[in-house]
């Protein structure tokens, strides 16, 4: 799996969580470019995906690995998903997992 | 001689004032009829030149009125003398003949000249200018070339004698001028389509007579080309015609002063309350309707009467004229350069102006200054407004980023400990949850995130969703609104669907949000207890000035029982 988050301290305890769930993480990415260059690097099967990023939002970065028929993503972010109303489900990412809530059940219920 | 002053006679300068030419024109006149007698020239003809002539000059006198048309008094008094001395071909003498030969055109070159130059002197446009070039080689180019072969035994300058060659010459001149007269004609047309009501009003049968006598040239010089044949009733006739030249100039004037109101009139009917506004009614009485007036404030700047600055124009097809009292300027008025022609007319309307102005001056004053108190409310707000996104991002990407980390790394670290620490963490978990849930909220309220990402109806449905009663949401809002209208529309739905949860004991509220050709209304019903009002505590009370620098109007109605209805106006155009 490819972090993507600004927050580095955050990008630290996702890994863990993940890593320590059986997950391999291929790589941390800061911003959308990072993330972009990470996914043609490294092929990740999905991506944890923060939304607001400083460059281009999450949103953005989805729909691009959608239409390219790129790796499950997974967005996640400090809001609620209701404070993005109906971008959520129109980006192509598999589901939205507040930050708060980030647990390696909820990814795994996404992903399985 | 007594002693004192010696008080110099006020003299009369022939190169500014043609009145001196009156004379020398009659005996001109004169001289030239007495020359056609003698020389049996038909009667006609003779009357025919020395009317046009004595037009013209009589003309000319009339315009000194008109300081600005000084060019054209100049060429209105030439034309005489170049019409007459056209004349002197009736003479015997070779030398007369020769000269009134020379002289033949020149006084129709003069009148295009005066026409498409009228009144200020300069051509009116770009072919205007090639009119009055052509005009000239046409009458003294085609004489020039025409008496080195004129066939006439009186011509100095003849070369060779050749009619056949004459005649010829004769005829290109004769095209040449139907066609000059086909374009005079249109500039003439052109020219009344483009001026001003006022110009239009002093010009105006200039230059219908101008098309008239062009008309006429038009059928004479087309019976020329077409017969060889010099009609001398067809020739007198355009001579005659081309008096609605002169003639159209003084009915013009005559027009202007004829409209000039008395002062007592004036005071009248900028006091007269049938036309709208002191605007209205000056564009009325200068018969000027694109007249503005600008208000002078005391620091100096120039608004509208609706307090809206104006800058006074700089460009030459605008005059300005500035309405003072006691010395001090109140108000300019902006209106069509013509009106200058008239400045008596201009002077008692500034004079009347000034008494009645005044007011309007003051109420405009004040205007000015509500708008300026609403720009800088809608300042405020807006600055207001950047902040709050400011504080918004920043509670999002700091404090909330931190909690949420440390929230991940408690439930991490819960899933490892054992059952006593997990207990602990998981509680610390809980906490930190509910401070993101305070901080988000108190995040959204500050400046939510979604009206700003998908608009006014997305953000209130997200709204709608939160509440804890079922609220339904209803909008015909298409697109986005400007942020501040929809800003303050969220806010306005955000403090009623709390003042329902608070207050109303609702089972169920809904949301109205109508997009109008020109308005937004936002409509919030319940059907609670009723019996709200906005009190200075209440959060609606708060969103007062947001709303009045919008222009928004807010109205609630709640009687006892019948639930509420909070209804906003916002004025939005398309």
């Amino acid at each position: 799996m490819l972090i993507v988050d600004d927050h580095q301290p955050f990008r630290a305890v996702a890994r863990e969580l993940l890593e320590s769930a059986g997950y391999i993480v291929t790589g941390e990415a800061a911003d959308a470019a990072e993330a972009l260059a990470a996914v043609a690097a490294d092929a990740p099967d999905a991506v944890l995906l923060d939304v607001q990023l400083p460059d281009r939002d999450g949103f953005a970065v989805a729909t691009e690995l959608a239409a390219a028929d790129g790796p499950t993503v997974v967005l996640i972010s400090s809001r609620d998903a209701d404070d993005y109303g109906l971008r959520v489900a129109a980006c192509g990412a598999r589901g939205f997992i507040p930050k708060s809530k980030l647990s390696a059940a909820a990814v795994a219920a996404l992903l399985d | 001689m007594a002693s004192g002053a010696v008080t110099a006679l006020p003299t009369r300068d022939a190169h500014r004032d043609p009145v001196l030419l009156l004379p020398l024109a009659v005996a001109a006149g004169l001289a030239v009829g007495w020359l056609g007698v003698h020389e049996r020239i038909a009667g006609t003809r003779i009357a025919a030149d020395l009317a046009l002539s004595w037009a013209l000059i009589g003309a000319s006198l009339v315009v000194l009125e008109r300081p600005r048309w000084r060019r054209a008094r100049w060429l209105l008094a030439a034309t005489p003398f170049a019409l007459l001395g056209a004349d002197l071909e009736w003479a015997s003498s070779h030398a007369l003949w020769t000269l009134g030969f020379l002289l033949e055109g020149l006084w129709a070159a003069f009148l295009v000249q005066l026409v498409v130059t009228f009144p200020e002197g300069r051509p009116w446009s770009r072919p205007a200018r090639v009119a009055v070039v052509a005009a000239y080689m046409l009458t003294l180019g085609g004489q020039l070339v025409g008496v080195l072969v004129a066939p006439d035994t009186r011509d100095m300058l003849s070369v060779t004698s050749s009619p056949s060659l004459a005649d010829a010459i004769d005829r290109a001149q004769a095209t040449a001028g139907a066609c000059l007269a086909v374009g005079v004609l249109f500039l003439a047309l052109q020219r009344v389509r483009v001026l001003g009501l006022p110009a239009r009003r002093a010009q105006g049968p200039l230059l219908v007579g101008t098309a008239i006598t062009a008309l006429a040239d038009l059928v004479w010089l087309g019976w020329v080309i077409g017969t060889r044949a010099r009609v001398p009733t067809l020739e007198n006739t355009t001579r005659a015609v081309a008096m609605t030249i002169p003639v159209g100039i003084v009915i013009g004037i005559g027009w202007s002063r004829l409209r000039r109101p008395q002062t007592s009139e004036l005071v009248v009917e900028l006091r007269s309350e049938v036309v709208a506004t002191m605007r209205e009614r000056l564009a009325r009485a200068l018969g000027d309707p694109t007249l503005d007036v600008a208000y002078r404030l005391t620091h100096g700047r120039y608004v509208d009467a609706d307090g809206r600055p104006i800058e006074l124009p700089q460009q030459a097809d605008r005059a300005v004229t500035a309405v003072s009292v006691r010395g001090e300027e109140i108000a300019a008025l902006i209106h069509d350069p013509a009106l200058l022609d008239e400045p008596a007319l201009v002077e008692s309307v500034r004079a009347t102006a000034a008494l009645v102005i005044e007011n309007e001056r003051l109420a405009a004053e004040v205007r000015s200054q509500l708008a300026e108190v609403r720009a800088s409310r809608g300042r405020i707000v807006a600055a207001g407004d950047a902040e709050r996104r400011r504080i918004e991002r920043n509670l999002h990407d700091g404090a909330q980023q931190r909690l949420v980390t440390l929230s991940v790394a408690l439930g991490l670290e819960a899933a490892r400990a054992d059952r006593a620490a997990a207990d602990v963490l998981a509680r610390a978990q809980d906490e930190v949850e509910q401070a993101i849930g305070e901080l988000r909220e108190l995040a959204r309220g500050i400046h939510p995130t979604l009206l700003r990402d998908e608009g006014l109806t997305s953000a209130v449905e997200a709204l709608a969703r939160r509440a804890p009663l079922p609220v339904t949401v209803e909008s015909s809002v298409q697109g986005r609104l400007p942020d501040q209208i929809e800003l303050a529309a969220y806010f306005v739905v955000s403090e009623a669907l709390t003042n329902v949860v608070k207050h109303a004991s609702a089972t169920d509220a809904s949301v109205l949000l109508e997009r109008e050709p020109t308005t937004l209304r936002v409509t919030v019903t319940d059907d609670g207890v009723g019996g709200a009002r906005i009190t200075s505590e209440s959060g609606l009370a708060g969103l007062r000035d947001r709303l009045e620098a919008l222009d928004a109007t807010l109205s609630i109605d709640s009687e006892a029982g019948r639930g509420t209805n909070v209804s906003t106006v916002f004025p939005c155009g398309s």
